[in-house]
């Protein structure tokens, strides 16, 4: 019976493993394989990369991008969900139109950024037709890399802080009233409850927004890809630069075992440093 | 299995050639689309016509080449008419696989006169030229009231001897001068084929050569001019990719790029957005031309029939409808007075202007085969570093250009057109 029963267990786990063999274990088996392959040595494409003075740039480019719209992303969408989790009339209403970013492709949020940004776009006619400028502001291009680092930040911002904000939410719901009444009878201040029990208890959903956050933040290049082109190189951008346009997949491949290491070394940082304790940890 | 297979196909290019049935070899119309065009309407339509049966053999390059050199080696040779890129027809003819067809004329077509001088190589003329794509010019006609002194709107529609990459960098300027707006647009985004005007364009123009000449005094010249030029390109280009939005989002109005990403504009508004030849360096008007040509395979069976068969494909209608269907151009000088007015018609203008002006220098991308990334992406490399970075033009040059050759030399390829011509 039991070994009937372990039969059965095992074939409905197959799907499961016919799924990560093909579509998790293969791709990187193979994506390791070409990037360790080239006739001068196993790692002659990470020398070749970490040697063309263009992946400093990209890795800074990618840092400084992640380190600016994740935290930005965790403050908005933290202050929206405590916003609407006031429950007050109306709310769901104000829900559904923070959510809407979540349904657009990053294609289609660039596209719309860059239909507002243009020289012919919304702003620029918008401040000519105001008298506020004679010719249009340029926010795009190598001599305005600046300007459209910050169209970037500004649409990521945009489009992601939703699934944050979504999260935190759902934490939200799980805080207990009955905690917050008691301090409430402690005469805690706002900020008090705000620092001293509703934070610690999102911490856990805090920490999966930050996790999965920052993963789609190394591999963001649809936004970049059609704003700035490479004027604003990133990591993964060059990954599929290097196969796409370049076709070689040796250097594409080594681009992609660069990001997950990199991205594996920050969420082992934040799983050991935002780790929740156990109020029994605490009080030891 | 495979032995039966084989047989069959054998017994059958016998039968066909013993009952007088045509064998078209074609490395091109292999897409579903294009096949469907050409086997349900192209050919059945000359069938009607003649009533010459034609059988039509999909096959790539190293396929066609591999079977005519064991038909020649046995001395049967089944393929009646070969359909090939000019590149690999070169090859073919480097290899006595080719007849000689000079005998080959059409008293009512004039091909355009570029592409007959290709045609011919090895001591015969290899092919008749059949269809042709390639890069142009698109400009908005707002430009046209900014044009500067001594160069006409007729000129650039022409192609005439005025229409230089100076008079495009004093337009420019002209433009950006009396608007404040640098109105002039490549298609520099990653995805763009921005790579194909410095290496198939600026480079011949200026150089002679896509490559031979990467670092010579006149690629330094050539680079400085590109830089003075990119003072007037609007910053947006390198977002850009294909060159019909930013046209007719008015953020461009001099632009250029391929035919084929460029009719949404010209079929939007034909006399708003008008497809002009690209203008002239010092050493010619260079310009890159996907040029495919009809061949007669040495001893090949049914010549009359593939004459008749060249005939058809090459005659003004047939140019047009294949146009129409497929988007290649046609390569007579006559096909354009077929073009009912309108977008084709403006765009075919264009394309044969361009290839028909005296000072034309065709360039033949290199076949680099999986080497081809590296060899355009050293060009984005030098444009970057020379006119972004603001890196000394020579020693750029001098940086990058083992890196082009080595590329080069690896992948094996033969020297393209112009580059070739400088060796004659």
């Amino acid at each position: 019976m039991i070994h009937h029963k372990g039969k059965i267990a095992l074939m409905l786990l197959l799907p499961t493993f016919a799924y990560l063999i093909v579509f998790i274990f293969y791709p990187l088996v193979d994506t390791c394989l070409l990037a360790f392959s080239n006739p001068a040595g196993p790692l002659e494409n990470f020398r070749r990369i970490i040697t063309s003075g263009e992946f400093w740039k990209t890795l800074r480019n990618t840092l400084v991008i992640t380190g600016i719209v994740v935290p930005l992303q965790l403050i908005l969408g933290l202050a929206l969900a405590l916003f609407v989790n006031l429950r007050f009339k109306g709310y769901l209403f104000i829900l559904y139109i923070i959510a809407i970013p979540l349904a657009l492709s990053d294609v289609s949020a660039a596209l719309m950024s860059y239909s507002i940004f243009a020289s012919t776009g919304f702003l620029n006619k918008l401040l000519m037709a105001w008298g506020w400028i004679e010719r249009p502001l340029y926010f795009f291009g190598f001599r305005f890399q600046d300007r459209a680092f910050w169209v970037i930040v500004i649409t990521e911002v945009w489009r992601a802080t939703p699934l944050v904000f979504i999260i935190l939410l759902a934490g939200l719901q799980a805080v207990n009233k009955e905690y917050l009444e008691a301090a409430n009878v402690f005469g805690f201040s706002p900020w008090q409850k705000l620092w001293k029990i509703v934070l610690p208890i999102l911490r856990p959903s805090i920490l999966s927004a930050l996790l999965i956050r920052t993963i789609f933040a190394f591999q963001v290049f649809g936004v970049i890809w059609i704003l700035a082109g490479r004027d604003i190189p990133v990591l993964a951008g060059e990954a599929y630069y290097w196969q796409t346009v370049v076709y070689n997949s040796n250097i594409s491949s080594a681009y992609g075992l660069i990001i997950a290491v990199v991205t594996i070394l920050i969420s082992w940082a934040y799983i050991t440093f935002l780790k929740p304790k156990s109020f029994e940890e605490e009080a030891v | 299995m495979k032995r039966t297979l084989l047989f069959g196909l054998c017994l059958s290019l016998l039968l066909a050639v013993a009952f007088g049935q045509l064998n078209f070899v074609s490395t091109q119309f292999h897409p579903a689309t294009e096949r469907e065009y050409f086997e349900g309407s192209l050919l059945p339509d000359f069938v009607k016509l003649t009533n010459v049966k034609v059988q039509f053999l999909p096959l790539t390059y190293e396929e066609a080449s591999v079977r005519l050199r064991a038909e020649q080696a046995a001395n049967r040779v089944t393929i009646g008419l070969f359909a090939e890129l000019q590149g690999g027809m070169e090859l073919m003819a480097s290899g006595g696989l080719l007849k000689d067809i000079s005998g080959v004329t059409f008293s009512d077509r004039t091909f355009i006169s570029t592409f007959e001088k290709y045609a011919h190589g090895y001591g015969i003329k290899q092919f008749v030229p059949w269809l042709q794509a390639t890069f142009v010019m698109v400009i908005n006609k707002k430009a046209f009231d900014y044009l500067p002194k001594g160069l006409t709107k007729e000129d650039v529609l022409k192609g005439t001897s005025k229409w230089t990459y100076q008079a495009l960098l004093e337009w420019a300027k002209n433009i950006y001068d009396k608007t404040k707006m640098p109105m002039v647009g490549f298609p520099e985004n990653p995805q763009g084929l921005f790579h194909r005007f410095l290496h198939g364009y600026l480079y011949p123009s200026f150089t002679g050569g896509q490559f031979v000449k990467f670092d010579s005094l006149d690629a330094v010249d050539m680079w400085a001019y590109l830089k003075e030029l990119f003072k007037y390109v609007s910053p947006g280009s390198s977002t850009w990719s294909f060159m019909s939005e930013p046209l007719m989002r008015n953020e461009a109005w001099i632009v250029w790029d391929h035919t084929a990403r460029i009719p949404a504009a010209v079929r939007a508004d034909p006399e708003q957005y008008i497809p002009a030849p690209v203008p002239a360096g010092p050493k010619g008007r260079g310009f890159i031309t996907v040029l495919v040509g009809l061949a007669l395979p040495k001893n090949a069976p049914n010549e009359a029939e593939a004459v008749r068969l060249i005939d058809y494909l090459t005659s003004a209608t047939t140019q047009f409808d294949i146009l129409e269907k497929t988007g290649f151009f046609p390569v007579i000088e006559e096909a354009i007075g077929v073009i009912p007015a309108g977008p084709n018609k403006v765009l075919a203008e264009a394309v044969v202007a361009q290839a028909g002006a005296p000072d034309a220098m065709v360039s033949f991308i290199p076949g680099l085969g999986p080497k081809g990334g590296e060899f355009t992406a050293y060009y984005r490399e030098a444009f970057r570093r020379i006119v972004y970075e603001n890196e000394d033009i020579k020693k750029v040059l001098q940086d990058i250009a083992p890196k082009v050759y080595q590329t080069v030399k690896e992948s094996g390829a033969t020297l393209p057109q112009p580059d070739a011509s400088l060796f004659h």
